[in-house]
């Protein structure tokens, strides 16, 4: 049978659908209306899902969206629901992190924006909120400028500055390990602040540099570097990159024995390295951020079975920074009433952490001079196996933030808040 | 300073002798198809992941052994499905679907296997070096040195002794009179493919070892291998050894002078290369249209 086209086109049906659409599309205002009164507050996480940094990134998002779904639990921010709108910000491509962050604020109307694991693109974001005048909450990248010399009015930081890291460490490794140090460091931002901050600190209590590397980025085999770095005769070796680096600079180090001959060390080290690592490369001292086995801590052991619940594996120090950070924003907002952003940012200044979201023996709370959060640091030792499967860092002694931080002018942040 | 450089020197031998085997597997791809495998580091990354999950059950020397043959029935069916259609097209369409292909392969070992860097398992006997002074040779490098020779001496053998590597040969010269002479030019290309393809699995399960699991595992090697490919001479293969090796010596010895700069000399080395001997070390004149 032959279909006819002209009377399918005006069918019935048809016309009733755009009858009824046109009605609809009358009543909708009032409808409208009613659902803007409890449209979402939004929370824009721009981070690195893809990449390198992606095992970062994913755990931060995590902690943030166990947060959400809490803060949701308990009634929103100001009444409303709360949404989070995830980006990814790729591991190293500034232009996306930017124009995604663009994208989370004007289309979303994010009030609040999370991000970045790379402290490039943190820095490159930070420009963007601050221009566009949104609270921007920096859950892991580790530049010291970011709260430094690049300081905005709007960006607080969880993680701790290099400089924090490098403080911590120093005096405990000079005193177990000697005071030759050989530096090997990945050769970008983070890498040249991190070994300049280690100097400042080892110079101080009389510690010496032996010699010094500057790997590239995304080396994978540090076997020249560390046939260096033995035959300069140091105390310590000194390992500086991150994530995939790390690994292999550490697993390689252990395979050529050389943990046997030295003391190997660095400053910051994560969970996520030390699962990446065969047992026996789990060795040396350094900085964790957040520790998910510590005793005395309140709420602690409830943090840690909500996220094994949903991942099946304990919170990493970026889990926690995630979470951290979110409830920041809920905090901020419940301290100025308001979703403004100035307001927010002056709610946040000096604002204590409560037990059950710090999570330190200390409670944590953003500094006023430059919005760093001033935490617990935890300095200590690898180890293969503890008393747990994820058990694997032992921490021997507890630094106070702003026992590490040193003072704000040290820091050389100087807030211009915005004219109204 | 002398023994530095040595060590360098040697040292940097056992690395490149890894790249060699990473870039003889696109070496090979590249002569007989002309195509430009982008995607040749995420088979690689593929390999590695199949060898961690078989481990378990069939050990080390069995993922050893299965991974890379998995990995290359895999190439198999990707360039029976996909890279085939584009032959005899402008090489920018291949160019495009591998290097595609190698972001569908990272982002799915990812959400297979996490994100997470994996540690992979290696027998406690061959991660202790063979002595204080040469505390670089550690058993596996040795191992993966011995293995690279034998796969190079396997793959060579292959070539001039069977009659599949002869018309391999033949076809990386003259693809249309190997057509005529009646050999199926489809199949020869897609076992060519797949042996290219079964050299990324074997050097990415020996990767594995040396540097564990981490879904961007291909995309950080995959470079240099094609930096030894141009700098050992397109469509020669013991050139391309030979650039492998130069390279990992040139990166060894430039630790010792200036660290920063392991990575660029590649680069200076594929630069100067290009403009004294525009075909390569070992490359003939015109090989690639």
């Amino acid at each position: 049978m032959s279909h006819d086209p002209l009377h399918s086109k005006f069918s019935r049906r048809a016309v009733l659908k755009v009858a009824l659409a046109a009605g609809a599309a009358q009543l909708s205002p009032r409808f409208l209306s009613r659902a803007r009164a409890a449209e979402p507050v939004r929370i824009g996480f721009d981070d690195t899902l893809t990449g390198t940094y992606a095992a970062l990134g994913k755990n931060t998002l995590v902690g943030c969206q166990l947060a959400v779904e809490q803060m949701n639990a308990r009634g929103g921010i100001l009444g409303r629901p709360v949404e989070l709108v995830v980006e990814d910000s790729t591991s190293g491509d500034a232009g996306t992190a930017v124009q995604k962050a663009s994208k989370l604020i004007e289309r979303d109307r994010a009030s609040f924006i999370l991000g970045n694991v790379n402290s490039a693109l943190s820095l490159a974001m930070a420009q963007v909120t601050s221009e566009k005048g949104v609270l921007h909450i920096v859950p892991g990248g580790h530049t010291d400028a970011v709260t430094g010399t690049s300081c905005h009015w709007n960006v607080f930081r969880v993680c701790n500055t290099t400089q924090m890291e490098a403080n911590a460490v120093a005096g405990p490794l000079m005193k177990s390990a000697g005071k030759k140090w050989y530096y090997i460091t990945p050769d970008y931002a983070f890498g040249h602040t991190l070994q300049a901050g280690l100097e400042k600190a080892a110079q101080r209590l009389g510690g010496v540099t032996v010699g010094a590397d500057l790997a590239p980025l995304g080396t994978t085999d540090f076997s020249s570097y560390l046939i260096k770095a033995q035959s300069a005769s140091p105390d310590v070796i000194i390992f500086l990159p991150q994530g995939a680096d790390m690994i292999n600079a550490m697993k390689q180090a252990v395979q050529f024995g050389l943990d046997k001959r030295f003391h190997l060390a660095g400053a910051q080290q994560e969970l996520e390295a030390l699962e990446g690592l065969p047992p026996e490369a789990r060795v040396g001292t350094w900085v964790f951020e957040w520790y998910w086995k510590q005793p005395n801590v309140p709420h602690l052991q409830e943090f840690v079975a909500a996220v094994k619940q949903k991942t099946g594996k304990v919170p990493t120090a970026r889990t926690w920074q995630g979470y951290a950070a979110t409830w920041s924003c809920a905090l901020a907002a419940n301290g100025a009433k308001s979703l403004e952003a100035p307001k927010l940012a002056k709610a946040l200044e000096n604002m204590k952490l409560p037990p059950e979201i710090g999570l330190m023996p200390d409670r944590p709370f953003y500094r006023a001079g430059d919005h760093e959060l001033m935490p617990t640091l935890y300095v200590g030792n690898a180890q293969a196996k503890g008393s747990d499967d994820e058990d694997l860092f032992h921490v021997t002694e507890l630094v106070k933030g702003p026992d590490a931080a040193g003072s704000v002018e040290e820091t050389g942040c100087k807030i211009t808040w915005p004219t109204t | 300073m002398t023994q530095l450089v040595l060590f360098n020197v040697f040292n940097g031998l056992v690395v490149g002798a890894f790249y060699a085997l990473m870039a003889l597997g696109l070496s090979l791809i590249l002569n007989l198809s002309g195509v430009i495998n982008f995607a040749h580091g995420g088979f690689l990354a593929i390999a590695a992941y199949l060898a961690y999950t078989l481990i378990p059950t069939v050990g080390f020397w069995g993922g050893l052994l299965a991974a890379p043959v998995l990995t290359a029935v895999i190439g198999l069916v990707v360039e029976r499905l996909l890279i085939r259609r584009l032959y005899g097209r402008d090489p920018l369409y291949s160019l495009l679907l591998t290097f595609g292909l190698a972001y569908v392969f990272e982002d799915a070992t990812r959400s297979l296997w996490g994100a997470q860097s994996l540690p992979y398992p290696v027998p406690a006997w061959l991660t202790t070096p063979l002595s204080n002074r040469l505390f670089f040779l550690t058993g596996y490098r040795v191992f993966m040195v011995v293995l690279v020779g034998a796969a190079v001496t396997a793959l060579f053998l292959v070539l001039n002794r069977t009659r599949l590597g002869m018309r391999i040969r033949a076809g990386t010269h003259d693809l249309e009179t190997v057509s005529v002479l009646g050999i199926n030019v489809r199949v020869l290309r897609n076992l060519n493919f797949g042996l290219g393809v079964y050299l990324a699995g074997l050097a990415g399960v020996l990767a594995a070892g040396m540097l564990g699991l981490e879904p961007t595992l291909g995309s950080s090697l995959i470079m240099p291998s094609f930096v030894a490919i141009i700098v050992g001479g397109l469509g020669s293969l013991p050139g391309t050894l030979l650039g492998g090796l130069l390279i990992g010596v040139a990166s060894g010895v430039t630790t010792v002078f200036l660290p920063s700069a392991t990575e660029a000399v590649m680069y200076v080395m594929m630069g100067v290369v290009l403009l004294v001997r525009p075909h390569g070390l070992l490359g003939e004149v015109g090989r690639l249209h």
